[in-house]
């Protein structure tokens, strides 16, 4: 074990000190979330209706939704805001009680549910914006309050906490693959890998210490994102720290194993990079690291539903929309999905691996 | 490989001598353990390297052909983390001083010059304090001081009690450095011993190297020459008695009245025995 942290510690400090390459591991996630969270946020707006009268205390509360930039809030009788809500219209409405009851005013609102995620996204922002409204109100009693049925644990509203989770599984993906069947074959080239193997240390211990290697690599520089993105851009997301690490760390070891099986066959690093790009493209683009698997055509679902990244994207971003408790069905289901392609891609991998 | 069969002296300089391609590098390979031989068998001592190679990978030194380091891990720390790998090693200090690394000991690897690289590698092979030391063309694109400097530690390392085993393609290098060599092409042990001994088995004669205003041409009957060869506007004699044959050349010049203008003898070198062994030069 001792040799295997030697190879580890060493390789932590060549990654310190190549600092462009570190550069670029975070430039690109971290522009990412800039340029697509703030295009995101300017263009998605929750479509909210409300009912209610036009004048008097009551209207003061539609005016208060009205000066919150994340709606579009139109007025709208109850029949028909209903129905524009059952066929997709709009996003939820808010149902006042009639006129002259004293506060507080117990409000209801329908959302439509064909969409999970806007839905979600309408439950919480309407239920904390009520919750504003109730504070920049003087009132000693609460004005408002909105009863939802579907209010258990939905947090994610803008489209940067959405992103965050897919960025990184992305950054999983991206650094396990080019960190190890980029470097492997690199090492291979040069006879890096041989001079390791003219010693005692045994083949194992140094592919582990990589492996190790990696993994500190990859927790730590999720970490930093989570931070900066929480930081300075102001994204809202629930850490439960055990089963992310988990979720990350097996979807970081299947994406390993898919690096060491490139590494196995590629001879040079040239010949690793389209590779690598030919397997990681298609699951940056449909994992739904960008937008949700459920708007591909339904053909293509099914395909992108069992690939690896689907699956990290999927648990992390459960996880930390709040979406799925610690150790929900859907994240113990993903994390096994991950084991199982981990699995299968390691047994290749000592198939198709060559020290030189 | 075929049918190599060779045997090293404790304490000596041993030279596999080579082309490219002549299976030298996987001679070594199979010795240090990282190349398993189809058939056939490898000792040391008591030791069946073939069944066993950890004991090669454990006592002997390596110096690869093409020795790369993680670029950017400082001298001291590459000494450090390959010492970690053996039991018993020789200390960094020790080894850096050794090897007039002391300026470079905080330089990444990547920004060492080639005879630094080259003497990190020596210093890394003998970092296990090793018994053998094994170096793959360890002058390979080396300046000729920075080569005569490697020369020197390979000569250190005898003195040492340690047993080197080289591969080289240089001539020279083999003739002044090695106390046993190999010649080797296509994977086969063409002949071996002592390198001077190598020469007078093979090449007992002299070269006399002639240079005339006409080349010399027709049939040239002189006592003791064995053959004639040109090199291009000179014509090389080589003879099994010198001197008999450098007086009887003087009388036919000024009997055929052909004007010399320069005359060279030599005796023969490693060059002569490759060339008369595999049938080209080493420079092909």
């Amino acid at each position: 074990m001792r040799q295997l942290f030697k190879v580890t510690g060493a390789l932590l400090r060549t990654l310190v000190r190549n600092r462009q390459a570190l550069f670029w591991t975070f430039f690109f996630p971290v522009m990412l979330m800039v340029v697509f969270g703030f295009l995101g946020n300017s263009n998605f707006k929750l479509n909210l209706l409300v009912t209610g009268p036009r004048s008097g205390p009551e209207a003061r509360i539609v005016q208060a939704y009205e000066k919150i930039p994340y709606f579009k809030v139109q007025r709208a009788d109850r029949k028909s805001a209903l129905h524009l809500v059952r066929i997709g219209q709009a996003d939820a409405a808010l149902l006042l009680p009639p006129a002259s009851s004293p506060p507080p005013w117990h409000a209801t609102l329908v959302y439509n549910s064909a969409n999970l995620q806007t839905a979600q996204q309408a439950v919480s922002a309407v239920t904390s914006a009520a919750a504003e409204i109730n504070l920049a109100m003087t009132g000693q009693h609460p004005y408002l309050v909105v009863k939802s049925e579907a209010a258990s644990g939905s947090r994610s509203s803008t489209y940067l906490d959405f992103l965050l989770p897919g960025v990184l599984a992305l950054m999983a993906m991206q650094n396990s693959l080019f960190g190890v069947a980029g470097s492997l074959t690199r090492w291979k080239e040069k006879g890096v890998l041989r001079r390791f193997l003219a010693t005692p240390l045994r083949p194992v211990q140094f592919l582990g210490g990589v492996v190790l290697y990696q993994l500190v690599f990859g927790i730590l520089s999720a970490a930093l994102i989570v931070a900066i993105a929480v930081a300075f851009l102001h994204a809202t997301v629930v850490l439960p720290l055990l089963p992310l690490l988990i979720t990350v760390v097996v979807g970081m070891a299947a994406f390993l194993a898919i690096g060491f099986v490139i590494a196995g066959f590629a001879k040079t690093e040239e010949a690793s990079m389209p590779i690598i790009n030919v397997v990681s493209f298609p699951m940056m683009f449909l994992s739904g690291v960008f937008f949700p698997v459920t708007s591909l055509p339904p053909f293509l679902r099914s395909i992108v539903h069992v690939l690896p990244l689907t699956y990290l994207v999927d648990g992390v971003r459960g996880l930390m929309s709040g979406q799925y408790a610690a150790w929900a069905p859907n994240v113990q289901s993903d994390i096994l999905a991950l084991l199982g392609w981990f699995v299968l891609l390691a047994i290749v991998s000592t198939r198709t691996w060559r020290w030189e | 490989m075929d049918g190599v069969d060779l045997g090293i002296e404790p304490g000596c300089i041993f030279g596999l001598l080579g082309p490219n391609g002549a299976g030298k590098t996987t001679t070594l390979e199979m010795i240090e353990g990282l190349r398993r031989p189809d058939s056939g068998s490898i000792t040391y001592g008591d030791h069946d390297l073939v069944r066993s190679p950890a004991v090669a990978r454990e006592r002997f030194g390596v110096q690869l052909q093409t020795s790369a380091f993680f670029e950017l891990l400082r001298v001291d720390e590459t000494i450090d983390l390959f010492a970690s790998f053996y039991r018993h090693t020789l200390s960094t200090e020790t080894l850096i001083e050794r090897f007039e690394l002391g300026e470079k000991r905080k330089a990444y690897v990547q920004n060492l010059s080639g005879g630094q690289r080259q003497r990190l590698a020596v210093a890394v092979a003998l970092v296990n304090d090793p018994e053998v030391v094994f170096l793959d063309e360890p002058t390979a694109g080396l300046d000729p001081q920075a080569r005569r400097n490697v020369w020197d530690s390979v000569r250190q390392l005898r003195a040492e009690g340690r047993t080197v085993v080289l591969t080289t393609h240089y001539m020279d290098e083999a003739e002044a450095l090695c106390d046993q060599l190999a010649v080797m092409d296509h994977g086969r042990v063409l002949d071996e011993g002592q390198p001077q001994e190598l020469i007078e088995r093979r090449q007992p004669g002299a070269f006399i190297e002639v240079a005339a205003e006409v080349p010399i041409t027709g049939d040239l009957r002189l006592p003791g020459l064995e053959r004639v060869t040109h090199e291009g506007p000179k014509t090389v004699l080589m003879t099994q008695r010198l001197d008999e044959t450098l007086g009887a050349l003087a009388e036919w010049a000024k009997q055929e009245g052909v004007p010399l203008t320069g005359l060279a003898t030599r005796t023969a070198t490693l060059e002569d025995v490759f060339l008369q062994l595999t049938g080209r030069s080493l420079r092909d």
